[in-house]
Order: C-alpha cells, then structure tokens, then sequence
C-alpha cells in the first residue's frame, strides 16, 4: 500500500479509454457513456437546449435565483433525502434488502422537493440524485422515487461491485472521487444557470460540493486540484477523468448558489465555518425551504406544503420555531423576512386551509425572546483550504471510529 | 414535554458547562430547552458544540448577574434570572434552572411568580444520601427542608414545609406514606426553641399523608430514619453545609494519605470501595434543590455546579414536571389545611 498522497495503482485495473468522456460527447437526449451510473429518467420534460439558453441572461449567472431561470437540484439521497442507517453491518443489510415502501424519507424532503419540482415552473428546473448506494438498488430506489411522486432528471449510483472486482477498495468507502466526477459529469451533461446542493454530515458532502463549486468558479487551479486528489487518495483512473473534467469546467462560471448539508448527525456547527455562507447546515428541511423561499425559489404555498409534511411527520410548533430561531441567530433569515415569511404563510394558509396559525405564533414568541436581534450572515468564503479541511475532517471520523462519536468535540 | 428553562450565567466556568448540559439534553432528551444569557455569546458558543437547535431556544438576558449587587437592583435589571423567571411565569409547564444565587432566586421567584394557596414562605429542599434506602425504589437520598430559602420561620412555616416535603417525596420517591421528622437538638422536644416545640405539637395531631415520626438529632440525619427532615433556611443551610464539608475533607484525607507509599497502596487497594463512597456522596449527582411553596418549579443548583450537576437538575426538571409534583404539593398543603380547620 502505498503512504498518503500517492496513487495506489496496484489495486487498480486499466481502463479503457473509451470511458473517458468529454463534454462534445455528451448532448441532452444521449444516454452518458457510464450508461448504468447516469439515468436521464425524463427526458420528454427537458426543454430543447436552445429554449434554455435563450431563456437565460448572461447576467443572470451571478444573480440569485429569480423564477423562471433554469435551475439544477443536485440531491444526496442516504441520510439527505432517505432516512438510512448504516452505522453497522446489520443496518446495511437491511437497508439492502428493505423494500421501496419500506424506506422512510428524512421529514420534510419529500415536500420540498415536490414544491421545487412544481409542475408550473417543472421546465426551469433540473433535478439529479447522486447516491453512494450501489447501482444494484436502482430499482428499489427508482421505485421508492416514484412512490415519492419525484422523478429525477438524472439519477448516478456508485459502482461498488465493480470496485470490489477491480480490488479498488479504497473506492468502496471514499466519496471524493466518485462524487466529484459523477458531479462534474452530470454538470457537462445539462446547461445549468443556478444550482443548489443537497448533502448530509455524514459523509464529505461540504467538502465535495464546495471542491465543485470552486471548480466552476475557477478558484481551484489544476494544480491544486492535483494535490488536493492526491491527498483524498483518489485512484489514478478517477484522478485522470476529474483532471479531464476540470481542465473542461474550470471558471465556466460561479453557479453554485447555497449548499445544504442536512445535520443527520448534528455535528458542531462551527465544522461548516471554513467553507462560508455559501454551505448552510441545516437541522430540518424547513430551515432549507426558509432559505429557499427567501432566495425565491419556493412559493409560499411550498413553505406551508413543507411545514405541513414537518408536522405530519410529528414536530411539534416549538420545535420548528426553535429551528427559525436558529437561523435567525445564524444570520441567515433576518426578523423583517421572518415578518413576510410569516404573511406569505398567513396567505398560503387561507388558501389551502391548513393550521399553520399556530406555527406563526411560535415564530412571533421566537423572535419577541431575541429582542433586537440584527446579524449579518456569516461571510461568503472565497478562500477555502481544502487540504486543511480534509485533513480535520479526517481526524475527527478516526476520533469517531475509535472513540464513538463524542458529544463534546 | 417539559419546557426547562436554564440560567446559563451561573456555574462553573461562568455557565460553559450549563450550556454543555443543555447541548448534551437537547440530543439525548425530547424535551424543549431554552436558554437565558447573552443570546450573541451563547450563540458563538453553540457553534462550537453538538446540540439540536430543533430542541433549543436563547432568550436574550444582557445584564450580568452580581451576587454582591444590592438585591432591590437586581431584580430590577434583565438577568438571566429574571428574564428566565418572567418565561416561567407566562408557562406553566416550565422548570427553572440556576445556580446564580439563592437569595436572588428566592427573592425574583416570589416576585415574579405565584405562591401555592395558603403557603406563606417558600422552601428549598434539598436532597442527602443516607444509610437506609427510602420508598419501593431504595432512594438512597432523604429531603432536608428549608435549605436556605427562609431565614427565620415559624411553627406555621415548619408543618407547611413537613406538609410540602411529604407530598414532594410521595412523589418523587414513590413513598406511600413518608416518615418525617423534625430537626432538633434532642429526642424530645422540651429543650427545643418555640416555633419547634408548637410545629412538634401541632404534626403529633397526625397529619395527612405523612407520618411524623418526632424531633430527630443532627447526628441521626444520615441514618434514614426519616424520608423528610423539617427545619428552618438557616439551620438547614448549615447543616447542608457541614455535611458537604465533611465529605469534602474525606476527599482531602485521602489524597492526603497518597503523600506515603504504604497508605498509597492502601488506598489503591480500596480505590473501588472510595469511588463508590465518592459516588454516594458527590452533591453533583443530586441535581439541585427544588424551591417549594411556589406554583411554578424552579430548582436552585449550587454555585460551582458542573455538566453533570446540570444535566441531573434538568433530568429532576422533566420527572417533577411529568410526575406533576407541583399538584400533589398543593394538595398536600391543602388537605393539611382542610385537616387543622
């Protein structure tokens, strides 16, 4: 085995080269080469992409999203929209073998995407699961999505039997690698004009997403991107095709808008500062469909769908205007939004007749107990040290294995 | 669900380890949180550690509290005690939490809030471990009140405080009818003050719900012979006191006994034997004294209270709400009240 920051090749099989794709190779109606990791599940939905440039301004790029601009949901799905417990080999199994109807969604999810997913604004919007799950169980989750009234746009699973087979252990576990090019390649397969990344605590999904969106950014060079797959321990074959990709991408524009990564695990807040405002953790779906509201994303009538499902799914009033207090402590939502937030719901509320009225009187009791609270958001982070951060988050998940996961930390 | 309100000014490192407690609650327990203190710092420091916001609140209190301000300015600024005592008035299911001091607790808490009917003074009772275990459970803790709240009481106040301890440790405890005593400087109540003297008559007319079973020594205070011991805030307080030193010296002498290598082994060979006494003895696992006589639960930590000592006062907050112990203490009192007229 080879020490940190060098490629371990004596594990890896040779590639063909035909597998390496270029963004020329790929149009909007083309199955992907990886034909099994990438499934474009409606196409019929997806507008010529001729309709979807001359639809989008080239100022619109460093906007916040607007209505009727294309926009691109990118979706982790195990502990990010499904409920899944991998904490040991059992749990595996049986998340294996468990039926479609069987899997639960984390609370909220489903209602926001659907909200997202509108059939009014359907032709703006693109949605992509990328999942650490095998592609074994398409099927199960294919099922499960449709279930769920959600058909994704593009739906990427990892080889993990192909891993296996090629001795690329390595690759079982680690999500750098696979994630990034599965992000990078489905970037090139779809014109996108904003984009908002979903992702949990569980895995690297903050690390990865904001590797991404610096990428198309342009703030991480070749040669940073080079050093910062080597120290992820990214076998040579998926290094070659990240590196294709980058060198495609790289500064093809600041798209990536906010990343939510969905406090599964309720790590420390503070663990997310290093990469900026633009990573928002979140402890429940109706923070994230605040913020999307905010940005205009969300129709009112979705933030009442959403606290709906949430109260559904068992929270109670306090618990959710806890969690808008959180944000309003955060900076992240400020009182005078929280006053139209709460008149949007008001209004959605009347017209669908549901009780939200008394959610609005928690939030009006949340921010009477703050007093005069005005605080700016946290700063957008335009420098982020990578190799820092993958080196920290390693250290804790080694604390954790050894130590279990410490309430303190 | 219980709403347990925490004093996060108060404690040891200045209220750090409350909010590790809290943080520690809100992943471990389904209960609602609100903490009371600088809404800026606690949120800095939130940051910092595990916790679920789903499961906490920060109510702003900007001003510190000074345990040597005069108490009329106290209560009239907005510290964490009084902010956290005006959400307890406007909730009924709250517990209060604090380890500021006792006397401005005391002294916001029947300001601020309501009294049980016919309960004249408030009582802190605090809880001590005792040779005999007490109730079904073998509660190895006995309840001592007044521990400080009313300085000076009369023989009104002590069978009020035997009638509130009863019904308090009825509840916790699951003691049927609980044995109690009054504390005293004999066996026999002749050489007792006044106020001792009328309360030991007036208990031996057999109360309700409780057996009195006479005045009880200082020296017969950790034997168990009572579940409940009666006395006034400032006796209790010294006794309370006392106790906790001579523990404290224990904790002393041993280490003192490691200075020689002989004792050292000595000590080590009953180093399971010391860790279970320290155990039994630590004031941290406790939790914290309720102040009873008031209609809202408020539980008074000690000073130099740590994580450990926070999280037993807000496990203590959830049984005393979810047992309901506030309604049996009104009970209690009212059918001593029905008993004497």
């Amino acid at each position: 085995m080879n020490g940190q920051g060098e490629h371990d090749e004596a594990n890896e099989a040779p590639t063909p080269a035909s597998e390496t794709v270029t963004p020329e190779q790929i149009t909007a109606d083309q199955v992907l080469p990886d034909e099994a990791a990438i499934e474009e599940v409606a196409p019929a939905m997806v507008p010529p992409l001729d309709e979807i440039i001359a639809n989008v301004s080239p100022e619109g790029i460093t906007q916040v999203a607007a209505p009727r601009k294309l926009v691109h949901l990118r979706w982790d799905l195990d502990k990010t929209y499904l409920q899944t417990n991998f904490d040991s080999v059992k749990d595996l199994v049986k998340t294996f073998w468990q039926k479609p109807e069987d899997k639960a969604t984390v609370a909220g999810a489903q209602a926001l995407l659907q909200s997202l997913m509108d059939p009014a604004d359907r032709q703006n919007r693109r949605v992509t699961f990328i999942s650490g799950s095998p592609r074994q169980m398409r099927k199960v989750l294919m099922r499960k999505l449709c279930l769920d009234g959600v058909e994704p746009d593009m739906f990427i699973l990892k080889p993990n039997l192909e891993n296996l087979l090629r001795g690329r252990f390595r690759a079982l576990r680690g999500q750098v690698g696979y994630k990034l090019k599965a992000l990078l390649l489905s970037h090139m397969a779809a014109e996108t004009v904003d984009e908002y990344l979903f992702g949990d605590d569980a895995e690297q999904d903050a690390f990865i997403y904001s590797l991404y969106a610096d990428i198309l950014a342009g703030r991480v060079d070749a040669v940073r991107m080079a050093a910062i797959l080597s120290t992820c321990k990214v076998y040579r074959h998926d290094v070659d095709e990240i590196m294709a990709y980058h060198k495609q991408l790289v500064g093809s524009g600041d798209v990536v808008r906010r990343i939510f990564i969905n406090l599964d695990r309720r790590s420390p807040l503070d663990r997310f500062a290093a990469y900026g405002a633009r990573v928002i953790a979140i402890y429940n779906y109706f923070q994230g469909a605040l913020l999307l509201f905010d940005a205009g994303l969300l129709s009112a009538r979705g933030l009442v769908g959403v606290l709906a499902a949430m109260a559904t799914a068992g929270y109670t009033p306090e618990r959710v205007a806890n969690s808008v207090q959180d944000l309003m402590r955060r900076g992240f939502v400020q009182p005078p939004a929280l006053a139209k937030i709460s008149e949007a719901i008001d209004e959605a509320e009347r017209a669908v007749e549901r009780p939200a009225r008394y959610f609005l009187q928690k939030f009006e009791e949340v921010v009477a107990g703050l007093g005069t609270l005005t605080r700016s958001p946290p700063p957008w982070e335009l420098d982020i040290n990578y190799l820092g951060l993958y080196h920290e988050a390693r250290f804790h998940r080694q604390q954790h294995r050894w130590l279990g996961i410490r309430l303190l930390d | 669900m219980a709403h347990i309100v925490i004093d996060t000014c108060g404690g040891r490192e200045a209220g750090a380890e409350a909010l590790e407690a809290a943080a520690i609650a809100s992943l471990q327990l389904d209960h609602q949180l609100t903490l009371v203190g600088d809404e800026a710092e606690l949120t800095g420091k939130l940051a910092r550690i595990a916790h679920d916001a789903e499961r906490l609140r920060v109510a702003h209190a900007g001003d510190p509290v000074d345990p040597e301000q005069d108490l009329r300015a106290a209560l009239a600024g907005r510290t964490s005690i009084t902010v956290g005592l005006e959400l307890l008035a406007r909730d009924p299911e709250a517990v209060f939490i604090s380890a500021g001091p006792p006397a401005l607790i005391v002294a916001a808490a029947l300001r601020t809030l309501g009294r049980i009917p016919s309960v004249g003074r408030a009582a802190l009772a605090a809880v001590y471990p005792t040779l005999r275990p007490h109730g079904p459970a073998s509660d190895p803790f006995a309840l001592l009140l007044d521990v400080g709240a009313t300085i000076q009481c009369t023989s009104e106040d002590l069978v009020t405080f035997a009638a509130m301890g009863a019904a308090y440790a009825a509840k916790i405890s699951s003691i049927e009818r609980p044995r109690v005593a009054l504390l005293s400087n004999g066996t026999a109540s002749s050489g007792a003050p006044p106020r001792v003297r009328d309360a030991h008559r007036r208990l031996l007319q057999g109360p309700p719900g409780f057996e009195y079973v006479g005045c009880l020594r200082a020296d017969h205070v950790t034997s168990g012979d009572a579940d409940v011991i009666v006395t006034d805030g400032f006796t209790g307080d010294v006794l309370l006191r006392t106790l906790e030193g001579i523990a404290a010296t224990g904790e002393l002498l041993i280490k003192r006994a490691a200075e020689k290598f002989q004792w050292r082994l000595g000590v080590q060979m009953l180093g399971d034997g010391i860790a279970a006494i320290r155990e039994f003895t630590d004031w941290e696992n406790y939790g914290g004294a309720p102040l009873l006589g008031i209609d809202r639960a408020v539980i008074v930590t000690q000073a130099n209270s740590g994580r450990r000592a926070f999280l037993n006062a807000i496990r203590l907050g959830v049984k005393i709400d979810r047992l309901k112990v506030l309604e049996a203490v009104a009970a209690g009192v009212a059918a001593l009240r029905t008993k004497e007229s």
